[in-house]
């Protein structure tokens, strides 16, 4: 009895490290998401400081690639609400996986408690 | 100490990890204020470039070739720079507008700094304040953590042995009293109320306290006052002791006695302390022994009255009480009895008057209103015999005592005295009772005793003398402690 519900104990804590594995995953994620966010807002107030004399280029890999300054604040905007879209999805994401960490966690406690009194009881026959 | 070092040592180790905790976050706060202020030492230096590169078209430089090398060349295009506006954007922009750039930038860098000088001052007092902490949990330094068991106190108060600081002349007499309510609550077993009083009363008894305190004060105001007029300091005081005395027996409940309802039939676990301590208040003075003194007497008694229990000073106070309590009740209203304006008391005096003893049909002056001629006269309507007679002969025992002591100018004046019908005397001792009592009436018999403080009368009379009904003098007394002297001059003349 008793080692049966250490088996399970076992098994339910592994779960627990599991989410707690994706939780932690799932906030370094948004996180980046954050600095990105903080960043593109950067970019766009820069952005519009400019005037459009001047030439805007993008960094993809090596190459500067000229860019129109219209284009880049469109491109600049739209990564924004992408970045703030992502965040969002991660928020919720985030809130699943904490509820689901508290059931687990009380499903842990409860069959700890279970497996001490079974541990008791075996101490006692014994 | 054990406890409080535990209980230390705990604090100790919390506040050791708060305070690393804080520190941490300041040093935090230092290295990410120390990147800023890189960063902002660069833009500076930058603006400082930018300002100077469009002097000229083009530079002679050494170009860095590697990380090692340098190679000779030339700076062109001066006016034209490639900014990187964040996420791999840039921008070419002229010097101008690269210097506007770098000083946005350097605004933003700024607030930064700012908030984090902040956040940092913040936790360095809390740093600060942790350590302080520190050192109190530790028991050392300066500073000493003040604690104090609240249970002292009430531990005190439920044994009854508290001392209160009282004013001069004025003996608690807590430990009588406290002794006689627990012996009431003892003897008061049957009546069931009796735990349950003494675990409710911590807190009345308290404010009975606080209570009988301020009375005690008045009452020692009225003592002084009366006693300068009196000429009779000692008799005042004695005769208020011993009035105290009596209250103090008279407060524990005395089985078979008729004023027994009224103490039983006072829930308030207030009344009877608080007439304990009324009496205790107004005659605050010998505390060792259980003294009855009158203050309206010529003679202070020293009447120990024991009634074959622990020193319990029951049924001669009562019954003075009693005698009181009809004597009152008898210059308020006598329930119907039409003496009404000569037992009238609005002096001391006036409460000799009524003590008036009834012999061969003439009422002659007593001289103590604590004596009683016949027994049948007496005010307590179940006087035990024994209880009677141990009190008659205290009473005996401290008139001797107190002729002693006094001069008898005051006994003769009591004496001199006509019963009822003799308006207010205002001699210049207030303690000679002008006429003489007919115990047996219900009396308002409490003013002789109680006349050091007016206001303080009618509540304890009130309260103790459920019975006797004492209303209308009380009433009457307690406005008039200004008036009071006045009218009995009015009267006198």
């Amino acid at each position: 009895m008793a080692e049966a519900i250490q088996k399970k104990l076992k098994a339910e804590v592994e779960k627990y490290a599991q989410m707690q594995k994706d939780v932690s995953k799932s906030m370094s994620a948004r996180q980046k998401l954050e600095t990105q966010l903080a960043e593109n807002n950067i970019v766009k107030e820069e952005l519009d400081l400019l005037n459009s004399s001047n030439v805007v280029y993008k960094l993809i890999g090596p190459v500067l690639v000229k860019q129109d300054v219209d284009e880049a604040k469109a491109t600049v905007a739209k990564r924004l609400e992408y970045i703030n879209g992502e965040i969002q999805r991660y928020e919720s994401v985030l809130k699943e996986m904490e509820k689901k960490s508290e059931q687990h966690r009380e499903v842990l406690t409860s069959l700890q408690q279970e497996f001490q009194k079974a541990q008791g009881l075996a101490a006692g026959k014994v | 100490m054990a406890e409080k070092g535990q209980t230390n040592v705990e604090h100790l180790g919390g506040v050791v990890r708060l305070r690393e905790q804080h520190e941490k976050v300041v040093k935090d706060c230092e290295s990410r204020m120390q990147h800023w202020r890189k960063v902002s030492g660069d833009y500076e230096a930058l603006t400082d470039r930018l300002q100077t590169l469009p002097d000229q078209l083009s530079y002679d430089i050494m170009v860095p070739f590697g990380p090692l090398a340098f190679m000779p060349g030339k700076l062109v295009h001066t006016n034209e720079i490639t900014v990187l506006l964040g996420d791999n954007w840039f921008a070419k922009c002229s010097a101008k507008q690269a210097q506007k750039i770098v000083d946005h930038r350097m605004k933003y860098v700024k607030n930064e700094l700012d908030d984090l000088s902040k956040t940092m001052k913040n936790f360095e007092a809390r740093v600060g304040f942790a350590k302080d902490l520190e050192t109190i949990s530790a028991s050392k330094g300066d500073y000493v953590d003040i604690r104090e068991e609240v249970g002292n106190n009430d531990s005190a108060l439920t044994k009854g042995k508290q001392r209160i600081a009282h004013k001069p002349n004025s003996k608690p007499k807590l430990d009588v009293v406290w002794d006689l309510k627990e012996e009431d609550e003892e003897d008061e077993g049957e009546r069931g109320d009796g735990g349950s009083r003494k675990g409710v009363m911590t807190e009345e008894e308290l404010w009975a306290r606080l209570d009988e305190l301020e009375k005690l004060e008045e009452l020692q105001d009225e003592q002084d006052r009366l006693s300068d007029n009196a000429d009779m300091n000692g008799e005042d005081t004695s005769s208020s002791s011993s009035e105290e005395e009596k209250e103090a027996e008279a407060a524990p409940p005395v089985n078979g006695l008729s004023l027994k309802p009224s103490w039983s039939s006072i829930s308030d676990s207030k009344a009877p302390l608080s007439t304990d301590r009324k009496k205790d208040d107004e005659e605050e003075e010998d505390n060792c022994l259980p003294t009855i003194f009158f203050s309206h007497t010529v003679e202070p008694k020293k009447v120990r009255i024991n009634t074959g229990k622990n020193t319990t000073l029951k049924f001669s106070e009562r019954k003075e009480q009693k005698e009181h309590s009809k004597r009152k009740k008898k210059n308020g209203h006598n329930n119907g009895h039409c003496h009404h304006e000569l037992h009238k008391i609005t002096t001391p005096a006036d409460i000799y008057r009524l003590f008036v003893d009834v012999k061969n049909g003439e009422p002659i002056p007593r001289k103590s209103i604590l004596k009683s001629r016949s027994r049948e006269n007496s005010v307590c309507s179940d006087t035990s015999e024994s209880s009677a007679a141990d009190f008659e002969e205290r009473r005996m025992i401290g008139r001797s005592f107190s002729h002693d002591e006094h001069s008898d100018t005051s006994d003769g004046i009591t004496e001199e005295d006509s019963p009822t019908t003799v308006p207010l005397q205002l001699p210049s001792r207030y303690e000679a009772f002008s006429g003489t009592v007919i115990e047996k009436d219900p009396m308002p018999s409490a003013v002789p005793h109680l006349t050091i403080s007016p206001p303080a009368l009618p509540t304890i009379l009130e309260r103790k003398q459920e019975e006797v009904a004492p209303d209308v003098s009380p009433p009457q007394q307690l406005p008039k402690r200004v008036s009071k002297f006045k009218a009995a001059r009015l009267q006198q003349k």
